[in-house]
C-alpha cells in the first residue's frame, strides 16, 4: 500500500510522455527534470518544515510552546517567516566584493541539492542510481566550504572574516573523520551505491556493526553542519552571525533557513543509508511503505540533532581543532583497523 | 566518565521536553497583577484636597498640578502626569495623605504617538470662574512654582 | 611570513557584551594581543542627579545603576543615609532587607548563570534561568509593586510590610531552589564541554584580586575568604549561618560555580530570617523631612557583585550636597584589559560574562 506510488507515478509519467510519441532521450531527459524539481521542492519544504520544527523543539525544551499563533498550532509560522525575509531589503554594505557576495548564498544551496540525486528516499527511489553515489555525495557536500568562506571573504566585515577562517578549518577538518568513518561501512558492504549499501543491511543496520564510527559520523556530521555545539562558524555570543553578518532578507535566509536545513538533511538521510538501514523496515514491518521509513529514521537523526543542539554549550575553536585531529582521526583510522582485521577474521572463519 | 555531564545535560533537556510549560498566551489570557502592582495612576478627587504633596514628592517633576482657590479651599483644575518620565517609584502614592492618589493593575499605558502618553487624571474647570482677569496669571504662577520648587517645600 | 595584528571593535552593539560595553580588541589570528574596555555608553549621572534630589528621592535612581539586583542597591544608599543621621532601623525592617536582599541576590545570579550559560552558546540555560527568576521576581512584586525597579527601601525601614501571601509563597519558591540549582548544575556547570570551556580560563590569582580592589564571586572565585556578611556583618547578617563558597583556581568556572552556591545559601538565610522575624513596625522614627546633620557617611554592603558601597556628604539641607557610589560591577572590569591578553575570542566572552557586569552600574 503505497509502497511504490512514487515509482508507479514514474513509469505512469514516462509512458505517458512515449506515448505522445517523444523520443526516449527527451524522455529521458523530461523525467531527469522532473525529478530534480521534485528534489528541490521537498528540500524548500522540508527546510520550511525543519524551521517550524526546530523552533519547536527549541521551545519544547525550554519550557515554552513557541509559535501557534499562525495556522494551527503555528504551523504557518515559517510560511509568514519566508514572506517576511522575501519583501526585506537585501543591504549591501559597503565595499563589498558584490558579484562573490551575491553569488554565496546562491551557490550555497547547490551541494545539498546534487547530493540528493543519488540519495535513495525508498526502494528503488532514487533519482540517479550511480554505482559511485557515496563518493560522488561526500564530494559533492564538500563544496559548501567554498560559499561559506566566499560569504566571509566578500562581506569586508571582520567577523565574517573570522567566522569565514573558521568555517574552512571547522569544515575541512572535519570532512576526514566524516569520510573515514564512512569508509567502515564501504569496507563491508564493498561498493560505493547507495542502494547496494542499504541493502547490504538487510541483516543487521550497521549501526550495530560500527557503533564507533557511527558516532564518529554523528559528531563530524554535526560539526559538518555547523550546529551546536560545534557552531562555531555562526557562534553568535562571540562573532554574532559569522559569515552571515552582512546578509539581509532572502540571502540570510538562504544561509540559515535553506542551506542550514538541507545540510542537515543531507547528513542525516547520509546517516541513515549508511548506518540506519536506508529504507529497511524494521521488526518486518514493510506494510508501511519504504519511503516512510526512510523519512522516521531520517526525522529521527534530525531530531536528535536538535536535541543537542539544545543541549550543549559552543565548543572553542582550539579545542575544535584538537577533537577532530586528536580524537576523531585516530578514532576513526582505528575503526578502519579494527574494520578490516574483524573482516579478515570472518573470512577466515569462512562466514 | 567523560560524556556523563553531557548525558546529564540530555536527560534535564528531554524531561523538559516533555514537561510543565511556563508560557501565558498573554493577549488572550492576563496573569492578574498582585495589589501592590505600580500600574496606571488612579485619582479619587473627591478625596484630593490639592496639597501638592506628591508634586513634591516626585524624584522626576512627572506631576503637573493647576489648583484655583474657591472660597477656602484648594480646588484642583488640572492634574497631569507626564508617564513618559515617570520612574514608578511609589514616593507620590506614599506620600498622599488621603490616599486620593493610588495605583492600579492596569499594565496598558503604551499609545502610538508619544504626546498621547502623558496621562490626564483631571481636567475641568473650577466651579465658580469668577476670578478677575489679573489673577489667573498670577495664579497659574504659584502652580508652577509649587510643581518647580519641590524639594525644598517637602514636609 | 609576515603577520599582521587587527583591531576587532567588540560592542558596544554586541549581542553578548551584557549590554552596551565595547572593548577594542588587538587580535593576532584569533588571539588577544591587546585588550581596552571602553566603558561609559550608559552613563546617565545618578550621582550628579542625585545632588538635584532630596534623600528619599535618591532611592528610584539606585535602583537604575544595578537594575537585575535593584533591592541591594538601595539598601547600600539607605543605609548610607542611615548612618549619616543616626537613625535606628526597626528589627523586623531589617529582616525584611535582608529577605528581599537575598531574593533579590537570587534573582541576579539566575541571570549571571543563564546568560553565562548564553555566553558560552548553552541558550537553554538562558530560558531555565529566565523561567525561574520570573518566580523569585514575583515574590518581589508582591512586595514592592514593580518587577525590577523596586525603589522599596526607604530610610529608616523599608515601604510597606509583607503582604499575608508573601509567606506561603516564598516558602513554596524556596523549597524549589535546590531543584532549580541542580538543573543548572546538571545542564551547565557538569558539562564537560562548558568545563573545558571555562576551567583554567581567564585564572585572577588571589594576591592580584586584592591588589586590584576585586570583590564579590569574582574575588571569592580566586580563594579569598572575604564576604562582608561574614567579615564586617551588617544590618542583622551576623545572626544566621551561613558558608561563604571559594573557589580554587580563581577561574571562569570558579566564578560561575561559586555563584550557583551562593544561591544555595541565600535559600538558606532566606529560611533562618523567615524563623527568626519578630514582629513590630518597619519604618523607624524618621523625620518628616530628611535633613542629616553636616557630615559624610559611608557605608557598603554586600552586593550580588561584590562590596557596593555608598557615600553620601551632606551639608545641612535636605539635599545630598554629593553621593558617590562604589560600584562592584565597575571596579571588577579594572583587570579586565591585562586578564584578556592573551585568549581567544571565544574565551574573551567567557571572561567578560565570568565577571558578571551589569552595564547600569558599570557606568552608573
Amino acid at each position: 500500500m503505497g509502497e511504490n506510488i512514487f515509482v508507479d507515478f514514474t513509469a505512469w509519467l514516462r509512458g505517458l510522455i512515449s506515448g505522445l510519441g517523444v523520443p526516449d532521450l527527451f524522455n529521458d531527459i523530461i523525467l531527469m527534470i522532473v525529478k530534480l524539481a521534485a528534489i528541490i521542492v521537498f528540500i524548500a519544504l522540508n527546510a520550511t518544515w525543519l524551521v517550524y520544527m526546530e523552533r519547536k523543539i527549541c521551545a519544547y525544551i525550554q519550557s515554552r510552546v513557541g509559535p501557534r499563533h499562525h495556522g494551527p498550532v503555528g504551523l504557518l509560522q515559517p510560511v509568514f517567516d519566508v514572506v517576511k525575509l522575501m519583501t526585506k531589503e537585501i543591504v549591501l554594505p559597503k565595499n563589498v566584493d558584490l558579484v562573490v557576495f551575491l553569488l554565496a548564498p546562491v551557490l550555497i544551496v547547490v551541494p545539498p541539492i546534487v547530493a540528493y540525486s543519488v540519495l535513495p528516499f525508498g526502494k528503488d527511489m532514487v533519482a540517479i542510481d550511480m554505482n559511485i553515489g557515496l563518493f560522488f555525495l561526500v564530494a559533492v557536500t564538500s563544496l559548501s566550504t567554498i560559499m561559506f568562506w566566499m560569504a566571509g571573504w566578500a562581506s569586508n566585515n571582520k567577523y565574517s572574516l573570522v567566522g569565514g577562517m573558521r568555517v574552512v578549518a571547522q569544515m575541512v577538518s572535519y570532512e576526514l573523520p566524516l569520510v573515514l568513518a564512512m569508509l567502515g561501512v564501504v569496507m563491508i558492504t564493498g561498493t560505493l551505491n547507495l542502494s547496494e549499501v542499504v541493502n547490504a543491511q538487510k541483516n543487521v543496520w550497521f549501526i550495530f556493526a560500527q557503533p564507533i564510527a557511527f558516532l564518529i559520523y554523528f559528531i563530524a556530521g554535526v560539526a559538518e553542519t555547523n550546529r551546536p555545539p560545534f557552531d562555531l562558524v555562526e557562534g553568535e555570543s562571540e562573532i554574532i552571525a559569522g559569515p552571515y553578518t552582512e546578509y539581509a532578507g532572502m540571502g540570510f535566509a538562504m544561509f540559515y533557513g535553506l542551506a542550514e536545513f538541507a545540510n542537515m538533511m543531507v547528513i542525516s538521510a547520509m546517516c541513515t543509508v549508511m548506518f540506519l538501514g536506508g529504507w529497511l523496515a524494521p521488526f518486518g514491518l514493510t506494510f508501511i511503505p519504504s519511503w516512510v521509513w526512510f523519512f522516521l529514521k531520517m526525522y529521527l537523526v534530525i531530531f536528535i540533532f536538535m536535541w543537542v543542539r539544545w543541549t550543549f554549550p559552543r565548543i572553542r575553536v582550539d579545542q575544535l581543532m584538537g577533537f577532530g585531529w586528536k580524537v576523531l582521526v585516530p578514532l576513526s583510522l582505528a575503526n578502519i583497523f579494527i574494520t578490516g582485521t574483524g573482516m579478515y577474521i570472518y573470512r577466515a572463519i569462512g562466514w | 566518565m567523560f560524556g556523563q555531564g553531557l548525558l546529564k545535560g540530555l536527560e534535564i533537556t528531554w524531561g523538559r521536553l516533555f514537561g510543565k510549560k511556563h508560557t501565558v498566551n498573554y493577549p488572550y489570557k492576563r496573569i492578574e497583577m498582585f495589589p501592590r502592582f505600580h500600574g496606571r495612576f488612579q485619582l479619587d478627587v473627591d478625596k484630593c484636597i490639592a496639597c501638592g504633596l506628591c508634586v513634591n514628592a516626585c524624584p522626576n517633576k512627572v506631576i503637573e498640578m493647576e489648583r484655583e482657590k474657591v472660597g477656602k479651599k484648594q480646588f484642583l483644575t488640572k492634574y497631569v502626569m507626564r508617564i513618559e518620565y515617570c520612574l514608578f517609584c511609589g514616593l507620590c502614592v506614599e506620600s498622599c495623605n488621603r490616599d486620593a492618589l493610588r495605583f492600579t493593575n492596569v499594565i496598558d499605558m503604551n499609545q502610538y504617538r508619544r504626546k498621547w502618553v502623558r496621562l490626564t487624571l483631571v481636567d475641568r474647570p473650577a466651579p465658580e470662574a469668577e476670578e478677575t482677569p489679573e489673577e489667573a496669571p498670577a495664579k497659574a504662577a504659584k502652580a508652577e512654582a509649587a510643581a518647580g520648587k519641590a524639594p525644598d517645600k517637602e514636609g | 611570513m609576515k603577520t599582521q595584528t587587527y583591531y576587532l571593535n567588540l560592542g558596544p552593539q554586541h549581542p553578548s557584551t551584557h549590554g552596551v560595553f565595547r572593548i577594542i580588541l588587538e587580535l593576532d589570528g584569533e588571539v588577544v594581543v591587546k585588550a581596552t574596555p571602553v566603558p561609559g555608553y550608559l552613563h546617565r549621572g545618578i550621582e550628579k542627579l542625585a545632588e538635584a534630589r532630596t534623600y528619599t528621592q535618591v532611592i528610584p535612581y539606585t535602583d537604575r545603576m544595578d537594575y537585575l539586583a535593584a533591592m541591594l542597591m538601595n539598601w547600600g544608599y539607605v543605609e548610607a543615609v542611615e548612618k549619616l543621621m543616626g537613625i535606628e532601623v526597626p528589627e523586623r525592617a531589617e529582616y525584611i532587607r535582608v529577605i528581599v536582599g537575598e531574593l533579590s541576590r537570587i534573582a541576579s545570579h539566575m541571570i549571571a548563570t543563564g546568560a553565562y550559560g548564553a555566553d558560552i552558546g548553552a541558550l537553554t540555560a538562558f530560558t531555565y534561568t529566565f523561567r525561574d527568576r520570573e518566580y523569585v521576581i514575583d515574590l518581589l512584586e508582591m512586595v514592592s509593586g514593580s518587577r525590577m525597579t523596586f525603589s522599596y527601601f526607604r530610610i529608616g525601614g523599608v515601604a510597606a510590610d509583607f503582604p499575608e501571601e508573601f509567606y506561603p509563597a516564598v516558602k513554596k519558591l524556596l523549597d524549589q531552589i535546590p531543584a532549580m540549582c541542580d538543573e543548572y548544575d546538571g545542564l551547565i556547570t557538569g558539562n564537560e564541554i562548558f568545563q573545558a570551556r571555562t576551567k583554567f580560563v581567564g585564572i585572577i590569582p588571589p594576591e592580584v584580586a586584592v591588589d586590584y580592589s576585586l570583590s564579590g564571586p569574582v574575588l571569592r572565585g580566586s580563594g579569598v575568604n572575604y564576604d562582608l556578611r561574614k567579615v564586617r556583618p551588617y544590618s542583622v547578617y551576623d545572626r544566621f549561618d551561613f558558608e561563604v563558597p571559594l573557589g580554587k583556581n580563581g577561574d571562569c568556572w570558579d566564578r560561575f560555580r561559586i555563584r550557583i552556591e551562593e544561591m544555595r545559601q541565600s535559600k538558606r538565610i532566606i529560611e533562618q530570617a523567615l524563623e527568626q522575624m519578630p514582629e513590630g513596625p518597619v519604618l523607624g522614627k524618621v523625620p518628616k523631612v530628611i535633613k542629616p546633620p553636616v557630615g559624610d557617611a559611608y557605608a557598603e554592603i554586600e552586593s550580588s557583585k561584590g562590596v557596593y558601597g555608598c557615600y553620601v556628604v551632606s551639608d545641612g539641607s535636605p539635599k545630598p550636597y554629593r553621593v558617590h557610589f562604589r560600584r562592584p560591577s565597575f571596579i571588577n572590569l579594572g583587570y579586565l584589559g591585562k586578564l584578556l591578553e592573551g585568549w581567544k575570542i571565544a574565551d574573551v566572552i567567557a571572561i567578560l560574562g565570568s565577571i558578571d557586569i551589569v552595564l547600569g552600574e558599570v557606568d552608573c
